[in-house]
């Protein structure tokens, strides 16, 4: 790969097989790459699916680059940094774009933290035009702000992909994998995993439908109504943080800049006023629909269809109707 | 041993979501800063409940010293706040810079540790409830050469290893390792501590230990910002409501009705 290229570095499986958001933050990568005058590469890290390269071409990669170790096979972080450090000190890259998880969020900046290079996260555009300027969210997404990029040879990147679309290529391209090699035969994991999570079934980020509660459900017990909606329609029950931290439901269900960051097709809020950081986890729905008491609650901004009212009355005729 | 808290001023989020709300958030002549004076600074929420992680070690019998350090021209309140909670050591790290990105800020605190003893724990909120970023505990364990273990809601000290619960998109997740580490505290850890009217007293008596950051020998090029801020603004939030009317029976049947035809719903 040629130096300053534009690097969008990814790892697991989502739901379509390929790593969560890629071809999202593959294609802003592609946007960038051109303004920049650079090239697109993809460093896809452990194992992955066969269809990597066919996506890759699709999506208008020149360099498809692999790492495989063996102790890459699952999420290992100290490892990852290292490999993905070594990468950069042989590629000199312009900049990393990572997919914003959890995961990412904490080996972006390690990485940029190792290499002496700069870092951004929440990023939800980039202008390549000159010096790289990126638009980042601030206060839950109350507002915007923009940040010049200079002064290191390589920036990571986080990049916020719920609010992009997927768009392939017009060119397809026939990228060659070409295998990085590193050295992590020195690296060992410092803290290991003594219990892993039990993950319960589907989650939330790849819910269609989520049916989310809030403190106006009033009390714990209301809870109950959320979960029986969301199972009459075929989804998932969501919750806003004030009920998480008073231990109605457990934290996996939180949505928000701090939890979940969802893209359902619909999105139904009870109780919940709708926050800028609430509603970093679920303003990218195809449809918002609230339920809120106050008529000026902020969640209206947000919605497709709103309904003033008291949601302990409207929820059970909407299960009810939803049963129908 | 020696628990570092890293703690950070904010501008009170609920504040400026209420501004925000009300289409009243106002941005500075300068482009990028909120200038709203009526918004009050307060501990960025996270760091606090990096403060209760410590407190809670030392209610589960941990010995330690606990320092909270925080960057600023004037971080008085958060100090005392913070030697009210609980904290041995309050420090200020004093500098009239503006224009600090998360690098600097990293180097600072690392500096500060490295010069003051180090430590064997750096706690820090994951991430500051301002900018969101949340990358410089990671920077900081990078310089440090420490372990970074995010999104801590529980934290053990066994005999000589630390074992953290963190919050994971799948659960919770459990690790274990050595010291030194920097763990970032998440809200699920659960609400920090009121200071009680003993600590209070204390922290009336308690003098912040005042470093400039002139004094941390850092080069030029570790304090000069490579994320500069030049824009900050109200983003726009198209809304097109349509509110549905009627008894909670009409509205509910109108709602799955109008979700069924456009196929969000089956
Ligand atoms: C750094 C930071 C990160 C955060 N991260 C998150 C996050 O990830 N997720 C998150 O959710 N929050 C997060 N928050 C908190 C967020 O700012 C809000 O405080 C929170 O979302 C409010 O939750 P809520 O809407 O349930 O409660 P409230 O704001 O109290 O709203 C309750 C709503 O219910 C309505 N209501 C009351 N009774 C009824 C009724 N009977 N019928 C219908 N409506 C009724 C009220 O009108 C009100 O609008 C974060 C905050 C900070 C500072």
């Amino acid at each position: 790969m040629s130096s300053n290229a534009i690097v969008v570095v990814s790892w697991g499986e989502g739901r379509d097989g390929l790593p969560a958001g890629a071809v999202e933050v593959l294609t802003l990568g592609r946007k960038v790459a051109a303004a920049a005058g650079a090239d697109l590469a993809w460093l896809v890290i452990g194992p992955a699916s066969d269809k990597l390269a066919e996506t890759a071409g699709q999506y208008g990669v020149a360099s498809l680059e692999r790492i495989e170790d063996a102790k890459l096979e699952s999420f290992a972080p100290d490892t990852l940094v290292a490999a993905v450090s070594q990468y950069c000190e042989s590629n000199n890259p312009k900049a990393l774009l990572f997919n914003q998880i959890e995961e990412t969020r904490q080996i972006a900046p390690r990485v940029a933290g190792r290499i002496g290079g700069g870092v951004v996260t929440n990023v939800i555009d980039i202008d390549a035009s000159g010096d790289l300027k990126v638009t980042a969210t601030a206060f839950g997404g109350d507002t915007n702000v923009v940040y010049e990029l200079s002064g290191a040879s390589t920036f990571a990147i986080a990049v916020n992909s719920t609010a992009l679309v997927a768009e392939p290529a017009e060119a397809p391209t026939n990228p060659a994998a070409e295998s990085v090699s590193v050295d992590l035969s020195s690296v060992e994991e410092r803290f290991a995993v003594t219990q892993r999570p039990q993950a319960e079934g589907p989650r939330l980020e790849d819910a269609d439908i989520i049916v989310s509660g809030g403190r106006g459900l009033g009390t714990p017990e209301n809870y109950k109504l959320i979960q029986e909606l969301a199972a009459a329609l075929g989804g998932l029950p969501g919750a806003s943080r004030p009920i998480v931290d008073e231990g109605w439901i457990d934290s996996s269900h939180q949505v928000g800049l701090t939890g979940k960051i969802t893209r359902p097709a619909l999105y139904l809020a009870a109780g919940i006023s709708g926050a800028s950081q609430h509603m970093a986890g679920c303003s990218a729905a195809k449809v918002l629909v609230a339920i809120n008491k106050d008529e000026a609650a902020s969640i209206f901004r947000y919605a497709r269809y709103g309904i003033v009212g008291d949601c302990l009355e409207i929820l059970p005729e909407l299960i009810k109707a939803a049963k129908s | 041993m020696r628990i570092v808290v890293c703690a950070k001023e904010v501008l009170d989020p609920d504040a400026v979501n209420n501004y925000a709300l009300a289409g009243r958030l106002e941005i500075g002549d300068d482009g990028k800063t909120i200038t709203q004076s009526a918004i009050p600074q307060l501990i960025n929420g996270f760091d606090e409940q990096g403060i209760e992680a410590a407190l809670k070690l030392r209610d589960a019998g941990a010995d330690f010293t606990l320092t909270v350090v925080s960057i600023g021209s004037d971080q008085k309140s958060l100090l005392k706040h913070s030697a009210a909670m609980g904290a041995d050591e309050i420090v200020a790290l004093r500098t009239e810079a503006t224009d600090l990105d998360a690098s600097a800020v990293a180097n600072i605190l690392t500096a500060y540790i490295q010069s003051s003893g180090g430590a064997d724990l750096v706690l820090c909120g994951r991430q500051a409830s301002d900018d969101d970023q949340g990358v410089v505990p990671a920077l900081i364990a990078e310089a440090l050469g420490m372990a970074l273990v995010p999104i801590a809601r529980d934290l053990e000290l066994k005999s000589d290893t630390l074992s953290v619960t963190r919050v994971t998109a799948d659960g919770d997740e459990v690790v274990e390792g050595a010291f030194p580490a920097v763990v970032t505290v998440s809200n699920e850890l659960g609400d920090p501590r009121f200071p009680t009217a003993k600590g209070k007293m204390a922290a009336r008596k308690k003098k912040p230990t005042v470093v400039n950051v002139d004094e941390l020998g850092l080069a030029a090029e570790a304090l000069a910002p490579k994320v500069k801020l030049t824009r900050q603004f109200v983003p726009e939030i198209q809304g097109n409501c349509e509110f549905l009317t009627g008894s909670p029976a009409d509205v509910a049947q109108k709602l799955i009705e109008n979700l069924r035809a456009e196929s969000v719903i089956q």
